[in-house]
């Protein structure tokens, strides 16, 4: 890992030009200038641009679009969350790909839209046929309340771990937490694997940024609270108190930028936030560790689940088997920089796989239970 | 009050004040009861919880500090906007501030800034880690004060409704009588004593009619308090409307207390307006004006620091944004405008076909029934958009669940928001119009339809218009009730930049903003143009 991680940082700047060539090859491909072909759909390269990185990888394995049956009809899709745009390009896509096919979607914060979804199914009034959401605690808030309908065997059997898959929503984009650091400040030696030294050891004094009012930091904080208990939880914010933390208000904008700029020396985020921060500036002294078997290190899930009440149950369900195919799931790991979820996919060049990884045993329905963590955060005095 | 005193005085000039018929009394109400269906579906939730549930909710959760921060929230709100509003209509109204012309444009154009867009910029520009931090961050200034809670809140709604206090103040000013200063300074009053003693007391009603309008605005306003991260009514029920584990009926109980408070501000007002009885004098004489000597150039310091902030921050934020999206600026889809302008057309037209019963009811009859419709037509504009929202939302859901959140229950939301807007604008037209020309009609054998049409609709169509647009205009800038009642795949310009806001892509939320502006300063020319049309 310590030899993989020295390297992370060019390979980082590589994925980064990527990102932003590949977002304007995107857009070209939707207004149809880009692509070559006399049908206009979107090819592999649409779904996942061109570029040094991306030309290196393989074609992907899995499912192809080109074997699943075609998307036809009309799907509304609740977005819970939708990573700054990047849900709704690839959603744009689809369209394109199928002259049969339009999706229509509201995106909103993935609770509220887990309460909403609720909500409409208690009253009969569901609205959509799918909810895609970026993380699965809403998506096993929703289920537990039995607003969403069973997936196929065909859409479950896509998903190549266990751990990322129910009878009620299936992962389709893995994301870690990780340890962005900034490299002028700390080498990659003394970055710890553990969340409990950073929360403890001075060299971080003063030196922490994070974003306590973020969603993605309560997830992390509610993985915490079922692997170490209420009072461990306790424990540890206090002591990250001690180390008096910069609060930010975001882990993408704020966090990880603050870190490039060198306002902090390092900070817990989502994984994929640090690598948007290269995708600005290029030349960020930044990289990215991750910790072992404990809360800083677990590996959460976008995912996607057909809802009680769908106009159309089965577009919704072949629809969440089309974000398991190939070229879906090569999407997502080379612009959104998430895990793939089917074998077939790697992780962009720089990033480990999950495997790789050591992150704790945790069962992701677990996740929901948020509640608690903003209780726990009001009482240590975190949250207002 | 004034208002109705004005309405009054119209209708004793106008002549005769035949009752009219009971048809047109009939569909006023019918008019009036529709658009109070809002409210009265918020009242049969709430009692479905119980007494006891809600009572009980009100200690547990933090319903009450919701409360003292709205409080808090509204008093500085509304002292804010008495302190710039006051001074700048005095400075360009009463004395030889130098430009006093373009200070008054100037001070009335923070009006056209939505405030959540106002908000929006602020918090860009001043917050950690903001352009300004950034800007500032070579100079060694490593901290600035936190834009975000109380007083971000507050600044941001001071700088954009302190106009309303600005306008009312210019108007009082500008109708009373200068010769009653005159007649205070012969007397041996001092400058200071004269305007104590004279003018304080003849311009209160209009300052307490412009504070007023603050301070509601203050208690309804959504996007800043979201924004700024100040937890208020509005902000907690748009929350726990759609959060996990909130108590059952919590929303509900925030929307009545913020009602409450709403009709405590209400009365408040009334209560005031009643206690004047100065004497009214519509003399057109001027004062002398006030020479300000050296004084002049903080007076100008003063005005020129207030349109920085209130007209400088937001626009230079915005253009800087416009700029530095590059290709990013124009990633929005035009159907999203024209989503907007389709909702704001028609709620427009409903809001215009409405209006005219009501108003032609109020205008020729003083009945106790014409006054009730005329009152409840005006609940929705007391109402905050969030408390609307929310209240069709159980509506839908409960009893018309093929309404629920489609395009005509949001337009019926705007409806009951601004409804009020084209009954002002319809009413006072219609007052104007001679009753004896429909009369004349009448016995010249029209019926009382085709008399309405071809006789009173040609001489009103110009507020009616006026009407339509300002309900066209605000709509178009409407935040709460579109968010949380848009259908899916239903994106207007509102709720686009208010998601892509949300992502932190302040680029693509250039254009469209600019285009709110832009429409926000149609609305003033609109109601600059019908207040000289209404003389």
């Amino acid at each position: 890992m310590r030899e993989r991680q020295s390297q992370t940082r060019r390979r980082f700047l590589a994925a980064a030009g990527v990102a932003s060539t590949t977002a304007l090859a995107g857009c070209s491909g939707i207004l149809g200038s880009g692509g070559s072909d006399s049908d206009d759909r979107p090819t592999l390269a649409d779904f996942r641009g061109s570029g040094e990185i991306v030309s290196d990888r393989p074609v992907p394995g899995g499912t192809s679009i080109e074997d699943l049956p075609d998307l036809e009809g009309e799907l509304s899709i609740y977005l819970g969350g939708g990573e700054g745009g990047r849900y709704t390009t690839l959603i744009d896509l689809l369209d394109q790909y199928y002259d049969g096919f339009t999706a229509s979607t509201q995106t909103q914060p993935s609770s509220q839209l887990a309460n909403v979804i609720v909500d409409e199914y208690e009253s009969g009034t569901t609205q959509a046929d799918v909810f895609w959401s970026v993380d699965a605690g809403s998506l096993a808030y929703v289920a537990e309340n039995g607003a969403t309908l069973e997936l196929s065997s065909n859409a479950r059997s896509m998903v190549g771990d266990d751990r990322f898959v129910t009878d009620q929503w299936a992962g389709v984009a893995g994301r870690s937490r990780a340890v962005p650091y900034n490299t002028n400040q700390f080498s990659a030696d003394e970055i710890p694997t553990s969340v409990d030294e950073i929360a403890t050891a001075d060299r971080f004094t003063e030196s922490i940024g994070w974003a306590p009012t973020y969603g993605a930091f309560h997830g992390f904080v509610t993985a915490m609270r079922q692997l170490r208990g209420d009072d461990g939880t306790r424990e540890w914010l206090n002591n990250m108190l001690e180390q008096n933390p910069a609060r930010y208000g975001s882990e993408y904008a704020a966090v990880s930028q603050g870190i490039a700029n060198g306002e902090v020396g390092l900070g817990l985020t989502n994984h994929y936030y640090p690598i948007l921060v290269f995708a600005n500036s290029p030349d960020a002294p930044l990289d990215l560790a991750f910790t072992e078997n404990d809360a800083g290190a677990f590996v959460n899930t976008a995912g996607a689940s057909v809802l009680d009440g769908a106009s159309d149950a089965d577009l919704a369900d072949l629809f969440v088997r089309h974000l398991l195919s190939a070229e879906a799931q090569e999407f997502l790991a080379t612009r959104g920089f998430a895990f793939p979820m089917i074998d077939g996919v790697e992780p962009v060049g720089p990033l480990p796989t999950i495997e790789e990884l050591s992150p704790p045993e945790l069962d992701l329905q677990s996740l929901s239970d948020v509640q608690p963590t903003i209780e726990l955060l009001e009482d240590v005095g975190i949250l207002s | 009050m004034a208002a109705s005193e004005r309405l009054a005085r119209l209708r004793d000039a106008v002549g005769g004040d035949d009752e009219p018929g009971l048809s047109l009394a009939v569909l006023a109400g019918a008019v009036a009861a529709f658009v109070s269906l809002p409210l009265v579906g918020l009242l049969v939730r709430a009692s479905n919880y119980g007494f006891g549930h809600l009572f009980g909710l009100l200690t547990q959760t933090g319903s009450l500090d919701v409360l003292a921060n709205s409080l808090v929230l509204v008093f500085w709100v509304t002292l804010g906007c008495v302190l710039i509003g006051v001074p700048l209509a005095v400075l360009t109204v009463q004395t030889d501030l130098p430009g006093r012309r373009f200070w008054t444009v100037v001070a009335a154009l923070p009006l056209v800034v939505p405030s959540y867009i106002g908000a929006f910029t602020f918090a860009s520009a001043f917050g950690p880690q903001g352009d300004l931090a950034d800007a500032l961050a070579p100079l060694g200034v490593e901290r600035i004060p936190a834009i975000y809670g109380l007083h971000g809140t507050a600044l941001v709604l001071i700088l954009f409704t302190y106009p309303y206090v600005f306008l009312t103040t210019r108007a009082a000013l500008l109708s009373f009588d200068g010769t009653l200063v005159e007649a205070a300074r012969t007397l041996n009053h001092s400058r200071w004593e004269a305007f104590k003693r004279v003018t304080v007391p003849q311009i209160l009603p209009g300052v307490t009619a412009g504070a007023l309008l603050a301070a509601l605005y203050a208690l309804s306003d959504f996007g800043t308090p979201s924004i700024m991260r100040y937890e208020v009514f509005t902000q907690q029920i748009y929350i726990a409307q759609r959060s996990l584990g909130v108590p059952e009926g919590y929303p509900a109980l925030l929307s009545l207390q913020l009602l409450a408070v709403v009709a405590v501000v209400l009365a408040l007002e009334s209560r005031i307006g009643e206690g004047d009885a100065s004497y009214v004098s519509r003399g057109s004489r001027q004062p002398g004006r006030i020479t300000l000597g050296v004084w002049k150039w903080p007076a100008m310091a003063f005005c020129a620091a207030v349109a920085v902030l209130s007209l400088g921050v937001p626009l230079g934020v915005l253009a800087w944004w416009f700029e530095q999206a590059g290709a990013a600026v124009f990633d929005f889809e035009p159907v999203v405008a024209w989503n907007s302008l389709k909702v704001a057309v028609a709620a427009a037209l409903v809001a215009s076909l409405l209006a005219l019963p009501v108003a032609g009811y109020a205008a020729r009859s003083s009945s106790l029934f014409s006054t009730l419709t005329d009152r409840l037509t005006y609940v929705g504009y007391a109402i905050p958009g969030v408390v609307v929202g929310l209240a069709l939302l159980y509506l839908s859901t409960e009893f018309t669940q093929s309404l629920y959140k489609t395009v005509p229950l949001l337009v019926f939301a705007y409806v009951v928001r601004f409804l009020p807007q084209a009954v002002g604008t319809v009413r006072s037209s219609v007052l104007q119009v001679d009753p004896k020309l429909t009369e004349a009609a009448r016995t010249l054998g029209r019926s009382p339809f085709g008399a309405f049409r071809k006789v009173t609709l040609p001489l009103i169509a110009p507020g009616v218009a006026a009407g339509a647009a300002l309900v066209f205009l605000t709509t178009m800038k409407e935040l709460p009730a579109t968010l949380m009642l848009s259908p899916i795949g239903f994106e207007t310009l509102v709720s686009y930049i208010w998601l892509v806001r949300g992502a932190g892509s302040y680029g693509a939320a250039a254009i469209p903003a600019l285009v709110l502006v832009g429409v926000s300063a149609l609305s003033m020319v609109v109601i600059l143009a019908q207040e000289r049309y209404n003389g």
